[in-house]
C-alpha cells in the first residue's frame, strides 16, 4: 500500500489510516481477527480515541503483540492540562503499551477551546510535557468543525505536526467558507503539517430518528455511509487524491474490508473524474429541479 | 449558490474580473454565478425561458442578502443582484448592441440548438462580442455506443422531432465545435475535459424523461403516447448512468 510522509514526524503513513473505532463493535476474537486482517493489507497507522467505547481495550492484545508494526494515533477531548495528564495516563493502561506515537487534541469545536488548550494551564501543556517524558511522539489536532478555527490552530500551535479533518467531494462541492477543508488542507501543506482525512465515505446524515430509530440503522457511523464496493473505491479514491496524507476508514467493520481494497488499488484519480464525482453528489444533494447539464 | 466546479473550472484561465459578460443560455445560472462570483462588472444571462429567467434571477440575483466575511473569495458578494441583468430573449437575437460583451459563456447551450440554430446563434454572439472577447463553449462529446441514457436522449429526440419538427438535443464532438466557431471568426486557445465520465443522476435522468414528456405530449395520439410512455420506462430503467465526456472550449476574438 502507497505510503506518503506525516508531515515533518518522519513517519510515513500509509494512505489508509485504520480507524480502530471499529473495533468497539465486535468480540475480543473478531477485534484480533480484524486488526490481523488490516495488517496484512500493510496499513501501519491506526487510529483510536477513549471515547470509542472498548475500541482501546480491544485493539490492545493485537497492538502489543504487533507494536512496532503501528504507528499508533490516540486522542482526548480534555482541554485542561490537568485533564489531558490523566486522560493519557487512562489510555496509555487501556492500551497497555508505554507509548503513544501521536496524541490528538480531539474534536475541537469553538474558539475557546483553542483558547483552553494553548493557556499554560491547557492539554498542550501536558502534551508537551508529556513528549518530553517520552511518553508520546508526536502532537496533532482532530476537528469536523469551522475550517477557519482549524486554520486559527495551525497558525496559533507551533508544534502541530498533524490535523484530521472531513474532506469528500459533499464539502468539496460547496464553496461557503465553513465548508472550506481544502484552505486547511492547503495551508497544512505549506507547514508540512501532516493531514489525515475523516468522513470520506459520508453519503449523508441519517433520517431523523422518528422515521429511522438509531437501532435500526444499518451501519455504527455517524453519518450514512456510501456502501456499494464502487462507491467505496471512488470515495477513496477522491480522498486521497486531494492530496492527504492518509484517510481514515469508517466506523463500521462491515466497510473496513472494501476500504482496504481500495487503498491497495490506489493509483490516483484524474481531475474530470474528481469534477464528476462531485457534480453527481451536488446534483444528488441540490433542490434545484429539471437541470437538464452540468 | 455554490459555483459547479465544471464552470470554476472552465472559467479558471479566464480574465473575468471587471469585464461585461453574457450568459448565453442561463439555464439554472450557473455560468452567470461563476462569472460573478469572479469579479465580472456586468452579467447578462439571457434566456428564452421564462422558468429558468426566474431560477437564476432567483439563485443568483439574490445571493447579495446572504453575508459574507469578505475573505475575499466572493468577490462582490453582496452586490450580486447590481451586477446581474437577466434578459428574457432568443438567442438568435440577443438585445445587445454591437461589440457590447467582453466575454461569452455557453455553458452546456450548444446541445439544445439544433444546427440551424447553433449558426445563427454564433453569428450573433460575434455580433455582440467586443474586439478581443473571449468565448467559452462547455458541451457534451456525442454519447458512446450503447448507454443507456442515448436511449432516452433518442425518444425525447423522437417526441421533439414529431412535435416540433427539430431535435432536443444534439451532441456536437468537440472538434466540430472548434471548427465551427474557427469558421465564425473565433480563434481556438484551448480545450479541457470538465467531467468525464459525466454523471447523469437521478435528477438529470427525471429531467430529460419530464422533457421527453412535454414534447410527446404535442405530438400525433398513438405515437406520442407511446414515446411518453418509453420515455418513463427509461427513467426508471436507467436510475443514473456516469457516461461520456463534457468539454470545454476557450477561444477569442482578434484584437
Amino acid at each position: 500500500m502507497e505510503t506518503r510522509p506525516l508531515g515533518d514526524t518522519g513517519h510515513d503513513s500509509t494512505v489508509a489510516t485504520f480507524g480502530a473505532i471499529a473495533l468497539n463493535w465486535l468480540e475480543q476474537e473478531g477485534a484480533n481477527q480484524l486488526v490481523e486482517h488490516v495488517l496484512d493489507y500493510g496499513v501501519n497507522h491506526f487510529d483510536v480515541a477513549p471515547e470509542y467505547g472498548d475500541a482501546e481495550l480491544k485493539l490492545g492484545p493485537k497492538l502489543r503483540q504487533h507494536r512496532e508494526e503501528i504507528f499508533l494515533g490516540c486522542k482526548t477531548q480534555e482541554r485542561t492540562y490537568e485533564g489531558a495528564w490523566r486522560k493519557l495516563d487512562r489510555s496509555l493502561n487501556r492500551l497497555g503499551v508505554d507509548t503513544i506515537d501521536l496524541y490528538q487534541v480531539h474534536g475541537l469545536e469553538y474558539e475557546e477551546e483553542l483558547d483552553a488548550i494553548t493557556d499554560d494551564d491547557g492539554a498542550l501543556a501536558a502534551f508537551r510535557e508529556a513528549k518530553e517524558e517520552g511518553l508520546i511522539d508526536h502532537v496533532g489536532l482532530t476537528s469536523h468543525g469551522d475550517p477557519g478555527l482549524i486554520l486559527d490552530a495551525l497558525d496559533r500551535i507551533d508544534d502541530l505536526e498533524s490535523v484530521m479533518f472531513p474532506l469528500n467531494p459533499v464539502v468539496a462541492g460547496k464553496d461557503d467558507d465553513e465548508y472550506d477543508y481544502e484552505a486547511v488542507l492547503a495551508r497544512a501543506d505549506e507547514r508540512n503539517v501532516g493531514t489525515l482525512g475523516i468522513k470520506a465515505f459520508a453519503g449523508g446524515t441519517w433520517p431523523p430518528t422518528d422515521e429511522l430509530p438509531e437501532a435500526d440503522r444499518p451501519f455504527a457511523n455517524w453519518y450514512r455511509p456510501v456502501t456499494a464496493p464502487d462507491e467505496i473505491s471512488e470515495r477513496f479514491d477522491f480522498a486521497a487524491a486531494q492530496g492527504l496524507t492518509s484517510v481514515v476508514s469508517a466506523g463500521d467493520p462491515k466497510l473496513v474490508t472494501m476500504i482496504l481494497e481500495a487503498a491497495a488499488d490506489y493509483d490516483g484519480m484524474d481531475e474530470a473524474a474528481q469534477r464528476s464525482l462531485i457534480e453527481r453528489v451536488r446534483h444528488d444533494d441540490s433542490p434545484v429541479p429539471e437541470q437538464l447539464h452540468h | 449558490m455554490d459555483v459547479p466546479r465544471t464552470v470554476a473550472t472552465a472559467l479558471a484561465d479566464r480574465p473575468v474580473a471587471g469585464k461585461r459578460c453574457l450568459e448565453a443560455g442561463a439555464g439554472a445560472g450557473n455560468a452567470t454565478a461563476g462569472l460573478l462570483a469572479n469579479g465580472a462588472a456586468r452579467v447578462y444571462a439571457v434566456t428564452n425561458d421564462r422558468d429558468h429567467a426566474r431560477t437564476t434571477r432567483r439563485r443568483v440575483g439574490d445571493e447579495g442578502n446572504r453575508s459574507s466575511d469578505g475573505d475575499g473569495n466572493d468577490e462582490g458578494g453582496d452586490d450580486h443582484a447590481d451586477r446581474l441583468a437577466v434578459l428574457e430573449a432568443d438567442l438568435r437575437a440577443v438585445p445587445l448592441p454591437d461589440d457590447a460583451v467582453d466575454v461569452i459563456t455557453a455553458h452546456g447551450l450548444c446541445n439544445v440548438l439544433d444546427p440551424a440554430s447553433l449558426s445563427a446563434v454564433a453569428e450573433e454572439l460575434s455580433r455582440v462580442a467586443a474586439p478581443g472577447a473571449h468565448l467559452v463553449v462547455d458541451d457534451y462529446d456525442p454519447v458512446p455506443d450503447g448507454a443507456a441514457i442515448g436511449e432516452l436522449f433518442a425518444v425525447e429526440n423522437a417526441a421533439s422531432e414529431l412535435s416540433r419538427g427539430r431535435p432536443a438535443l444534439t451532441f456536437y464532438p468537440a472538434a466540430f465545435l472548434r471548427r465551427f466557431f474557427a469558421g465564425h471568426g473565433w480563434e481556438f486557445e484551448r480545450e479541457r475535459t470538465l467531467l468525464e465520465p459525466v454523471p447523469w443522476t437521478e435528477s438529470h435522468v427525471a429531467a430529460h424523461a419530464d422533457q421527453a414528456v412535454d414534447a410527446a405530449k404535442e405530438g400525433p395520439g398513438e405515437t406520442g403516447d407511446a414515446l411518453a410512455a418509453a420515455a418513463r420506462r427509461l427513467e426508471s430503467e436507467i436510475g443514473s448512468e456516469s457516461v461520456g465526456r463534457m468539454y470545454g472550449l476557450a477561444f477569442r476574438l482578434p484584437d
